[in-house]
Parts: C-alpha cells; sequence; structure tokens
C-alpha cells in the first residue's frame, strides 16, 4: 500500500511524549489538568499572594456574608468568620494544608511502598505468601480505622496525621508495585534481559521499572484523592489539624455551629475539597484513559 | 470446594492471629502503662494490680503475656473501658449491631441503585447516558462524606423538615434490647405500638444509610459497567446475537447474570471501605455505633476501647470478606479450583 505521508522524515514520538499528545486530547482533562496546576501554585505561593493573612481577624467585620450578598464588602469577597477572618485567604492557605500536604504524603508513600513492593516480588514461598496474607490482613483493615489507631499511638496534630495517612497509604503501594512486578516479571522480554545474564536488580531498574512507572502514577493520582478527603475526614473529627489551622476539614468543623447563621463558613471549604478531589480524580482518569489508548495504539 | 473451605480457613486463622498480635502490640505503643491499657483498670490498687499482673502473666516472657491474652478474648474479657469501666464486650455488643444495620442498609442502597444504572451504562456504551453516568459517579466519588451528610441535614431536616437529623429511634419509644439490630428488636417486641415504632425507625436510617451509599454506589457503577462490557464482548454474546435473540433477551438472559457474578466477587472489597465511611457518618448523624465510640474514645484517651473496637469491627469485615469469598464460588464454578490463597 502506498504511504499517504509526503514527508520524508517521520516523527517517532518517545512513549512519554505518545501519553501527551494522547492526554492533551481530550479539553476536559486539561481544563482539569490546568485547574490542578493552578492549585499547585496555590499551595506554593499562598502566603505571597493572599489578601490577607490567614489569622488576621476583622473584629468590625464578623460573620461578613460573601461579597455578592446585599450585606457583604467586596475587600472580603467570600466573607469573613466567626472571628473576622477572611475567607477567602483561608480557603488559599489551606490549599497548602489540605492540598499540598497530600502531595508530600503521595510521593513518601510511594516512594516506600514501591521500594518494598517491588523487593517482595522477588520473593517466592513461604515469606512470599507470609506477606501476602499480611497485606490482605491490613488492607482489610478499614484506612480510617488504622489513621485513627495510629493518631491514638502519636497523639493530635497535623503532622502526626500526615504520618498516619502515608502509613495507612504504603500497603496500598505495595500491593500494585508488586502485582506489577510480578506480571512483568512473567513476559519474554524479561526472559531476554534473564538470559543476558542480569540480575534481578539490574532487571527491575532497567527493564521493569520503566514499563510500571505509568501504573505507579495512575494509582498516585488515586492516592492523592484519597489522602486529601483523609486529611479533610480526619481535620473534621478534630484528630487532625489544629482549629487555628485553615486546614479546610478544619474550617468545616469550625462552621458547624454558626451552620444555620452563616452557612457559607461551610459551603467554601467542602466546595474547595471537593473541588481539589474532583480535579485530581479528573488528571487521573485522563492519564488511566491516555494509558490504555496507547496501549491499543 | 474442600480445598477452598481449608483455604479459606487457614487465611482466617492468619489473619486472627494477626489482629490479635496488633491489638496486643498496641498495648505497648500507647501512651502510658501496658497492663492499664490492656486491662483498663486505671485505678487498681496494688494488691488488685498484682493479681492482674499474675492473671495477665505480665512478668513472664512476651510469648506467655500474648497467650494469657488471647485467653482472656476466648473468655469474652476484652478489659474494661477506662472513660466508662464498663465491660468493653458489652460495649461492644451494644454498639456494633447499630453499625452493622448502617452499613449493611447503606450495601443495599449502593448495590440496589448502583449496579443498574452501571449497567445501563455499559449498554449504552460511549454514548451520552454513559458519559453522563460516569461524569455524575466522579461527582459522587469526590464529595467528602463529612460535608454531603451536613448538606443532608440542612436541606431534609432543617429546611423541609421530612427526615429526623440525629439517633437510630424516637425517644418516645422503648425497645428492647434483643439483638441488637433494631428492625428485628421491634418486629421482635410485643407492643402495640410497633409498626409506629417501625416506620420512625426506617425516617431515621434513610439519611444516614443513603450518605454512607453515595460513595460505594459509584463504586458499584463502576464495577458493574466494566463487568458488563466485559461480558458483552465475549463469544456467547456474540453466539447468541446469532441464534437471533432480540438485544433485550440477550441483557436479561445472558448478560446480567454473568456480570453479577463478578460484581458480587468485589462487595467484600467495598465493605472496609463502607465501614470508614459509616464511622465518620455516625457522628454526624449521632448514630450510636462503634465509630462514634471509637472516635470518641481518642478524646478520652481510653486505650482499652480502640484495642477492643478495632479488634471487632476488623474481625466482622474480614467475615465479610471470607462471606462474600463462599458466595461467589457457590455462584461462579471456575472460581472453586483456580483461586489460590488470595
Amino acid at each position: 500500500m502506498a504511504r499517504e505521508n509526503i514527508y520524508q522524515e517521520e516523527e517517532f514520538p518517545s512513549p512519554l511524549q505518545q501519553l501527551w499528545y494522547k492526554f492533551k486530547a481530550k479539553p476536559m482533562i486539561m481544563l482539569a489538568f490546568s485547574c490542578f496546576l493552578a492549585l499547585v501554585f496555590l499551595a506554593i505561593f499562598a502566603p505571597i499572594i493572599t489578601p490577607f493573612s490567614s489569622s488576621q481577624t476583622h473584629l468590625e467585620f464578623i460573620l461578613l456574608p460573601p461579597a455578592w450578598n446585599d450585606d457583604g464588602n467586596v475587600s472580603f469577597l467570600l466573607g469573613t468568620d466567626q472571628l473576622g477572618r477572611d475567607m477567602l485567604s483561608m480557603l488559599m492557605h489551606g490549599a497548602s494544608f489540605t492540598f499540598g500536604l497530600s502531595f508530600i504524603i503521595v510521593i513518601t508513600s510511594a516512594v516506600i511502598g514501591v521500594v518494598i513492593g517491588s523487593l517482595s516480588a522477588l520473593t517466592s514461598g513461604f515469606k512470599s505468601s507470609f506477606l501476602n496474607h499480611f497485606l490482605d490482613v491490613i488492607l482489610s483493615i478499614p484506612s480510617l480505622l488504622l489513621a485513627i489507631v495510629i493518631v491514638a499511638i502519636l497523639g493530635t496534630g497535623l503532622s502526626n496525621t500526615v504520618l498516619a495517612i502515608i502509613i495507612v497509604l504504603i500497603p496500598q503501594f505495595i500491593h500494585t508495585t508488586r502485582n506489577e512486578v510480578k506480571r512483568e516479571f512473567a513476559k519474554d522480554y524479561v526472559l531476554a534481559s534473564k538470559l543476558d545474564g542480569a540480575s534481578s536488580l539490574r532487571i527491575l531498574q532497567y527493564s521493569i521499572f520503566p514499563n510500571i512507572i505509568e501504573k505507579i502514577i495512575t494509582q498516585a493520582t488515586l492516592a492523592q484523592s484519597a489522602a486529601i478527603l483523609d486529611i479533610a475526614a480526619l481535620g473534621f473529627l478534630g484528630l487532625g489539624a489544629a482549629t487555628y489551622i485553615p486546614e479546610w476539614g478544619t474550617m468545616v468543623s469550625n462552621g458547624i455551629d454558626l451552620f444555620y447563621i452563616a452557612p457559607w463558613t461551610v459551603y467554601f471549604p467542602g466546595l474547595a475539597i471537593l473541588f481539589s478531589v474532583i480535579v485530581t480524580n479528573l488528571v487521573g482518569e485522563g492519564l488511566r484513559h491516555a494509558l490504555k489508548q496507547r496501549k491499543e495504539y | 470446594m474442600l480445598v477452598f473451605t481449608l483455604r479459606r480457613l487457614n487465611l482466617f486463622i492468619f489473619t486472627f492471629i494477626m489482629l490479635t498480635a496488633l491489638s496486643f502490640s498496641l498495648s505497648f505503643l500507647f501512651p502510658g502503662d501496658a497492663l492499664t491499657n490492656l486491662t483498663g483498670q486505671i485505678n487498681a490498687s496494688p494488691e488488685q494490680r498484682a493479681l492482674l499482673a499474675e492473671e495477665y502473666q505480665y512478668n513472664s516472657h512476651i510469648i506467655k503475656q500474648y497467650w494469657a491474652y488471647l485467653t482472656h478474648l476466648f473468655d469474652g474479657d476484652f478489659g474494661i473501658s477506662i472513660a466508662s469501666h464498663l465491660p468493653i464486650s458489652s460495649e461492644i455488643m451494644n454498639l456494633l449491631p447499630a453499625t452493622i444495620e448502617l452499613s449493611v442498609v447503606a450495601l443495599f442502597i449502593a448495590m440496589a441503585i448502583g449496579i443498574p444504572i452501571g449497567f445501563l451504562a455499559a449498554i449504552n456504551h460511549e454514548k451520552i447516558p454513559d458519559q453522563a453516568i460516569l461524569f455524575v459517579s466522579m461527582l459522587g466519588y469526590s464529595i467528602p462524606i463529612f460535608w454531603l451528610g451536613l448538606l443532608a441535614i440542612l436541606i431534609f431536616s432543617i429546611q423541609l423538615g421530612w427526615l429526623p437529623s440525629a439517633g437510630r429511634i424516637s425517644l418516645v419509644y422503648e425497645i428492647k434490647h434483643i439483638t441488637g439490630i433494631q428492625f428485628f428488636d421491634i418486629l421482635l417486641s410485643d407492643s402495640e405500638y410497633k409498626w409506629q415504632a417501625f416506620q420512625n425507625a426506617t425516617l431515621h436510617i434513610i439519611m444516614p444509610a443513603s450518605v454512607v451509599a453515595i460513595a460505594p454506589m459509584t463504586i458499584f457503577i463502576r464495577l458493574a459497567r466494566t463487568s458488563m462490557l466485559e461480558v458483552l464482548d465475549s463469544s456467547y454474546i456474540t453466539a447468541a446475537k446469532a441464534k437471533g435473540l432480540t438485544f433485550w433477551q440477550i441483557i436479561y438472559r445472558h448478560a446480567i447474570r454473568n456480570s453479577l457474578v463478578n460484581v458480587i466477587r468485589h462487595v467484600g472489597l467495598q465493605f472496609a471501605n463502607l465501614v470508614t465511611l459509616a464511622m465518620v457518618t455516625e457522628v454526624i448523624f449521632s448514630w450510636p455505633g462503634i465509630g462514634r465510640w471509637l472516635i470518641e474514645s481518642i478524646f478520652q484517651r481510653d486505650y482499652t476501647a480502640i484495642q477492643g473496637g478495632l479488634l471487632a469491627l476488623s474481625s466482622f469485615i474480614f467475615i465479610v470478606h471470607i462471606l462474600t469469598d463462599f458466595i461467589y464460588a457457590a455462584l461462579n464454578p471456575l472460581a472453586r479450583d483456580r483461586k489460590h490463597g488470595a
């Protein structure tokens, strides 16, 4: 068959480039991705760009409704809480706690989980089946219950919550990595490098890892949305961030008593959590979809 | 089937040992004295303490201590609560049924609504209904549950006044505690207000159960959709088409049954997630379940309660896991021989 391509040179995109082409083909996903980047930007630069400090109280403007309300004030766009703190500034600061910390959590637990998972995939026999059962037990304990137990050991507070959620997420990464590595190990190209005399560690590093990294990234986006929800849930239950920290879940629980008089103190932090989780999920969904398409391609 | 059962039994024993070892080691990890954490006897006199140390083999080897702890567990002795000084086992017997009731009702709501919607999405694959269902399920998956619960209370209890916002049943009705599952207790009681009480309890459970059900429902939508797509892609469906069956005949007679089997397999795995959600929901709706009790225990530094609750909740979840495994194996002959261990 005659080639339709009139140009001599063809472009051969690398796997990562292919992924990017597939990923950016969907406008909805790109919108979510730009929101994701905006949240990352906010999480890093929030202290510089917020209109007020998150702890600054304006005692003459207590429980001010949002600016579009008749009683609102345009310098407090989203209103103020019961201490006269600006909601918008608190929400922006909150991005670095709820959203930013979820990044740290996911990266830490992914690194630990992937290392343990890939090493454990190399074991076999009794050790392997012991680990399998052990993971089953850990995964059957509800994540929040495990986090609560860890918080009970360490004490409440934002840093302890972070540690607890890291520990809760590690088994999931171990599980995914282990399954993926085992599946790849059965394939022919691994056998080829084995016949070349490569050691297991070398096969892991050069043959298998490049092939499973995307799966791990997909798992990481799933874990991140779970981490955001967990930080917020623990904050809401009063086990996480202290009440003066503008973490979104804590803000919701601070607003409960005034829910009927000042519903915006509950609406906005909840919407912020919802927004960041949806954005994270959409990015993850886009990645998964792009991966699937690239495989079929 | 025998090998299958033996494997499950083996897994069950292993899990039980792991869980008890975890809960035993917690008494050393929690702040404070290990023996106090284990027994909950916080105001024990030196003589009582010596007696307890004797009972729990506190001064001998760690394995012997663990064994002593196990024997106590088998006698139904989980220690006493540090906060309320009641035996943990009786507290759990009072609270766990409420959690079971909430999560089972939520599971049924999630399955009853989620699975048909998932099938609908798969039948309209890559058309507008499919996309819409996927988007809504993404939304449901992303909502923080405590916020959803608060919104539900604001809308349905405060503004519309349709449903009660807290508790399991109105205080007017006095129901004797028999099984702990309230609906059974009401039916077993011989009060003349039985049916009013039943209605009242139903009204109380609708909102919390629906809130718990939202996230698992979206997962069931996804599971049902993927499993239906897989089935529709298989060759026996093509054969049925070639036979001349209409589309709906194929769906009813072949596709739904076969894809349901695959969905049921995942019910057990969803259960841990469901209980997590139920724990948070119990706090919001003041549902007198084990989740709310556990979260309160942290504030009261009631370490014995946390140990007992962890053990009770996780064994309950694990029993559900194994039960769904059996149901799946009973429904699907293929799963009996092949599936090893995990």
